[in-house]
């Protein structure tokens, strides 16, 4: 899961993207509105998180934008400015959530795991496929109930893999939703990671689509 | 605001004024006027006294020697004491004047009448002039009297010829005059005053309006002043509704910046309550706490400066409906995991005395309650209330909130920055904001099962 940080205080920009590193987030951070436009325009992110007081172009103006430019990517508007005029503003806008200033990063990574789920498609929090779980608030998977030990690019993978379970996924939206946009990008290494993650949760879940990618299934046998 | 006390009334030194000059102008007319009548009557009473002087010369003769008034009768000086007396004389030669002939009306035993030793002078200095003078009568009464200075062929002496009458009647004709004109100039001066009144008032008649005007400026009745004032006020208006106009941008300038600095240090605030709760310890729990008093101070201020623009003018009229549909419109998103339903109504046209801003925080809190505690059912309904208030009703199906529970949700006379800890509604600020208003917050139970809240705000006049 990929996330863009739209954030001009570099402090909070810093906590930010550490929090959500540390909930299993490729994270790519945008001081001001200009840079924000362009990656949102340019780069496929699961969901942004957005300031609406930005240096260059102001949070509102970019998100109306990206919705003209037919980005559908939901946005969590995070702003010091709570009125009731300035929500209904910003959801007009094309804002998809709302979080004032000051808020507790837990609440931030449970609107914004709320934010993914709902455009996945997913009812519950916890997301399952076969024996094998995956609980997006604690950063953790269990295969038969047996906890799992990934590395936060494994973890990524597998979050990314079972959000969009049951379909084919190539390898470069792989490449893009589990990097951020600093990281030394090769799409062999995505290979690596798929090998390691059979490893541990068992060869047959992820089945490769020769030319096309890779599916995440259930195995026969498992009720889902 | 430190008043000094009125100086004295622009009407009244108007109308003293005035009432000074009149007075005088008045008096000086009286005096004048009565001075000039009683001149006037007397010098046609010396008149008729001099012909009677210049008659009995005429009818004078010296016979051998003696001198003779012949044919020199009328009633009054015939009869004793009538008031009408003459008298031919002559300067004895010690230098008393010694009578000839004196009218009947004149009783033996009377004085002879008399004239001043500087009156016989006048008259030898220059003896075609008649002499005019008073003196008191045989029985008391004042006299005025004529007399003239002839030499009659006969007789070496110079003799002296003396008319007199009783003047009383030309004083009392006098004083007459004087009292009736007197009479008239104090009815004139009253009349005068009340019309100079009349005249200051509605001559200042714009400055009241004025006065008036601004006073409705600044109840927030009115923008500016817009009457047509005369050319030495219209300046003064001018200014006026610089004046406002100014201070209103000065207020909306303190406004925003009060805003801006609120809303730039929370940023800051979030960053170190983030950075505190990261790292626990001692000095984390000292910042977490100052951090959290920090915003508690933030929002205080933020709404002190929101109420300050309020108390400004509150002439804007915002419609209800759209506010009322822009409201579900984002509740429904935001609630839209719990699949709440606002389903709302509002009586056509109408608006809320107010600020849109407010009327959006006033519903819109009450409206994320009832999402927030609801069980997918929200109903609003807005319609007019006597007394030119508007009712806006928000239920939902939730639990709903015991009644004993309901004063403390409001928290009413609770400090500003105090957190309202414990009822999570946040319904303190919606009724301050409704007071701030001059309207009222009451709950209910409702229909649907869970809450019901009633706010009632001011209604605008279309």
């Amino acid at each position: 899961m990929r996330v863009l940080v739209v954030e001009d205080d570099p402090d909070l920009a810093r906590q930010l993207k550490a929090a959500l590193g540390d909930a299993g987030y490729a994270v790519d951070h945008a001081p001001d509105g200009e840079e924000a436009q362009f990656l949102g325009d340019t780069e496929p992110y699961d969901a942004i998180v957005l300031d609406l007081g930005l240096p260059k172009i102001d949070g509102v103006s970019v998100l109306e934008q990206w919705r003209r430019d037919g980005i559908a990517t939901p946005v969590l508007i995070l702003t010091a400015r709570g009125a009731w005029s300035e929500k209904v503003a910003g959801f007009d806008a094309g804002a998809d959530d709302y979080l004032t200033k000051p808020f507790h990063t837990e609440e931030l990574l449970a609107r914004l795991r709320a934010l993914l789920r709902r455009t996945a498609g997913h009812a519950s929090a916890n997301l399952s496929c076969g024996e094998l779980m995956l609980d997006p608030k604690a950063a953790r998977a269990s295969v038969k109930g047996e906890p799992l030990r990934l590395t936060s690019l494994e973890y990524r993978l597998l979050h990314y893999l079972m959000m969009h379970q049951a379909r084919v996924i190539s390898r470069t939206e792989l490449v893009e939703h589990l990097y951020d946009q600093d990281f030394d990008r090769d799409s062999n290494t995505i290979e690596v990671f798929v090998g390691r993650l059979r490893k541990k949760i068992g060869p047959d879940r992820i089945e490769t689509v020769r030319g096309l990618g890779y599916r995440l299934t259930a195995l026969s046998g498992e009720t889902s | 605001m430190k008043l000094s006390l009125p100086g004295p009334s622009l009407t009244r030194r108007l109308v003293v004024l005035a009432a000074g000059w009149s007075l005088v102008a008045l008096l000086i007319t009286g005096v004048v006027l009565t001075a000039q009548f009683r001149a006037s009557v007397l010098k046609r009473f010396d008149d008729g006294l001099s012909e009677m002087a210049e008659n009995l010369l005429a009818r004078t003769e010296v016979i051998d020697g003696r001198v003779v008034v012949s044919q020199f009768t009328d009633g009054r000086s015939s009869r004793t004491h009538t008031g009408r007396y003459w008298q031919v004389a002559e300067v004895g030669p010690d230098g008393k004047l010694v009578a000839l002939q004196r009218s009947k009306s004149l009783f033996s035993g009377d004085p002879n009448l008399f004239i001043p030793t500087e009156g016989i002078e006048a008259l030898g200095r220059d003896p075609r002039q008649t002499y005019s003078y008073d003196f008191e009568g045989p029985v008391g009464e004042p006299l005025r009297a004529a007399a003239k200075l002839s030499f009659l062929p006969g007789r070496e002496t110079a003799l002296i010829f003396i008319a007199a009458e009783d003047r009383r009647p030309v004083d009392q004709d006098a004083r007459r005059f004087a009292a009736t004109a007197t009479t008239a100039l104090i009815l004139l001066g009253l009349g005068l005053l009340v019309a100079v009144f009349l005249q200051v008032r509605i001559g200042l008649q714009p400055l009241f309006d004025l006065r008036r005007e601004v006073a409705e400026v600044r109840k927030g009745r009115a923008d500016a002043l817009a009457r047509t004032y005369p050319a030495e006020l219209a300046p003064l208006a001018e200014e006026l509704n610089a004046l406002v106009a100014h201070n209103q941008e000065v207020v909306e300038r303190q406004r925003t910046h009060a805003g801006n600095l609120a809303h730039a240090l929370k940023t800051p605030i979030s960053v170190m309550l983030a950075e505190a709760q990261s790292r626990p310890g001692p000095l984390a729990e000292v910042v977490r706490r100052q951090a959290g008093a920090m915003h508690g101070h933030v929002e205080h201020h933020l709404r002190r400066a929101r109420a300050a623009a309020r108390s400004q003018s509150n002439r804007e009229q915002t419609p209800i409906e759209p506010v009322l549909d822009e409201l579900a419109r984002t509740l429904e998103r935001i609630f839209r995991d719990k699949r709440v339903s606002v389903d709302w109504s509002c009586a056509p046209g109408v608006a809320f005395q107010g600020e849109r801003q407010d009327l959006l925080e006033i519903i819109g809190n009450v409206m994320e309650n009832a999402c927030k505690w609801s069980e997918g059912k929200v109903r609003v309904q807005a319609t007019e209330s006597a007394g030119g208030k508007v009712s806006i009703v928000i239920e939902d199906n939730g639990p709903g909130l015991p009644a004993d529970r309901r004063a403390d949700v409001l928290k009413r006379g609770a400090r500003l920055d105090e957190k309202t800890a414990g009822s999570g509604l946040g319904l303190s600020i919606v009724d301050e904001l409704a007071r701030a208003y001059g309207g009222d917050l009451k709950l209910h139970d409702s229909s649907l099962g869970g809450l019901r809240v009633e706010i009632i705000l001011p209604r605008a006049e279309p």
